[in-house]
């Protein structure tokens, strides 16, 4: 199939999309009030390869609500909400893994 | 020295100095993809149209994933992340598990568009000889925990902490490999399930030693991400202890299985 026919005009790529990875969290200045990730976690870090506590990563839950551009549209891979009522019919075991 | 990271310091921005505009992100220390399915999925041929086009559920292929091409057929991959940003991005845009229709999974596996993809299936590579924790909780009592619960669940697996000496190391000097291969969350008409797979199961005789790295994995499941008490129990109706079974042992259906609980 054809991902490229039909696109619309190209939006500016977001800030998301354009930021690079860091690569030494230690020359990273947070905010005051904002905890830095935990520096236990990350004592032989490599590669870019960090580990973050759930403290830290909770900080960015309010921050980062932008849409990704790549999210495919939810209907059309049949995730879309139910409310309580709905497929209450349904009622098949699982596949046990 | 000191004058250079000053400088840099300032060239930096994150989202919390620059919510619009920031310049860095917080790499995972893997990629991760985010996979779906439901009664909905099934025999869904996408894309549908145009403006909804994106690429058809892309499988690496190796020997392991051929075989469970049948298994794969409707599990739909929604997207790949390899960031903090990009992971609430996401979050903050799709639904919760306490909103999907009664028989859904959402399965967050290790790998990217590019890099070590693992497909949600004990046939791959990375989880043939591996197994899973995992924890069966009545619907009706935990639907207003089960959002947090998987939210938990999937930060301490970004975060790469289940783990607490990600050691595997190949010998090549890079970075090591984790336990964790991925993280599911099953809805079904009366429970929620979440499981914890891991690339290797202990032995019988365990003789790696395994066993303890993986009973650790289960501690922090059941204690800090899911919030029991150690020790506590939690088996009863509908609801099974924070149990670990190997996929090998799973095939067997019971029989023969051992499990290893906490």
């Amino acid at each position: 199939s054809t991902a490229k026919s039909g696109s619309v005009s190209q939006p500016l790529p977001s800030a998301l999309a354009t930021a690079r990875h860091i690569e030494n969290l230690e020359t990273v200045p947070y905010p005051e009030g904002i905890k830095s990730p935990s520096i236990d976690l990350n004592r032989n870090a490599k590669d870019g390869k960090f580990r973050y506590d759930r403290a830290f990563l909770l900080q960015f839950m309010e921050i980062c609500k932008e849409k990704p551009d790549n999210l495919p549209p939810l209907d059309a891979i049949g995730l879309e909400p139910v409310g309580d009522q709905a497929g209450l019919a349904m009622s098949r075991g699982g596949s046990g893994r | 020295q000191e004058v250079d990271m000053q400088t840099q310091a300032e060239s930096i921005r994150t989202v919390f100095s620059d919510p619009t505009n920031f310049n860095v992100k917080h790499p995972l220390y893997s990629p991760w993809t985010l996979w779906f399915d439901s009664p909905a999925t099934k025999g869904r041929n996408l894309p549908q149209t145009p403006s909804s086009a994106f690429p058809q559920t892309p499988i690496p292929q190796t020997p392991g994933v051929a075989a469970a091409q049948g298994w794969m057929e409707d599990i739909k991959r929604v997207i790949s992340f390899d960031s903090v940003e990009e992971f609430w991005g996401l979050y903050n845009n799709i639904i919760p598990p306490s909103q999907l229709p009664q028989k859904a999974n959402y399965y967050l596996f290790k790998g990217g568009m590019l890099q070590e993809g693992i497909i949600p299936a004990w046939e791959d590579e990375a989880n043939k000889n591996g197994g899973k924790w995992s924890i069966q909780l009545p619907r009706d009592k935990n639907r207003g925990n089960v959002d947090r619960m998987w939210l938990y669940t999937m930060l301490a697996a970004i975060g790469e902490t289940f783990d607490p000496a990600p050691i595997l190391s190949d010998g090549s000097g890079k970075a090591p490999k984790s336990l964790i291969t991925g993280v599911i969350v099953s809805t079904r008409p009366q429970f929620y399930r979440l499981s914890i797979w891991t690339r290797l199961a202990p032995s019988a005789t365990d003789e790696d030693g395994l066993r303890e790295r993986i009973e650790g994995v289960g501690r922090h499941f059941k204690t800090s991400v899911l919030g029991f008490q150690e020790g506590q129990k939690l088996g009863g109706p509908l609801a099974t202890e924070v149990e670990f079974l190997s996929h090998k042992d799973s095939e067997k259906k019971g029989k023969s299985a051992r499990k290893i609980i906490v």
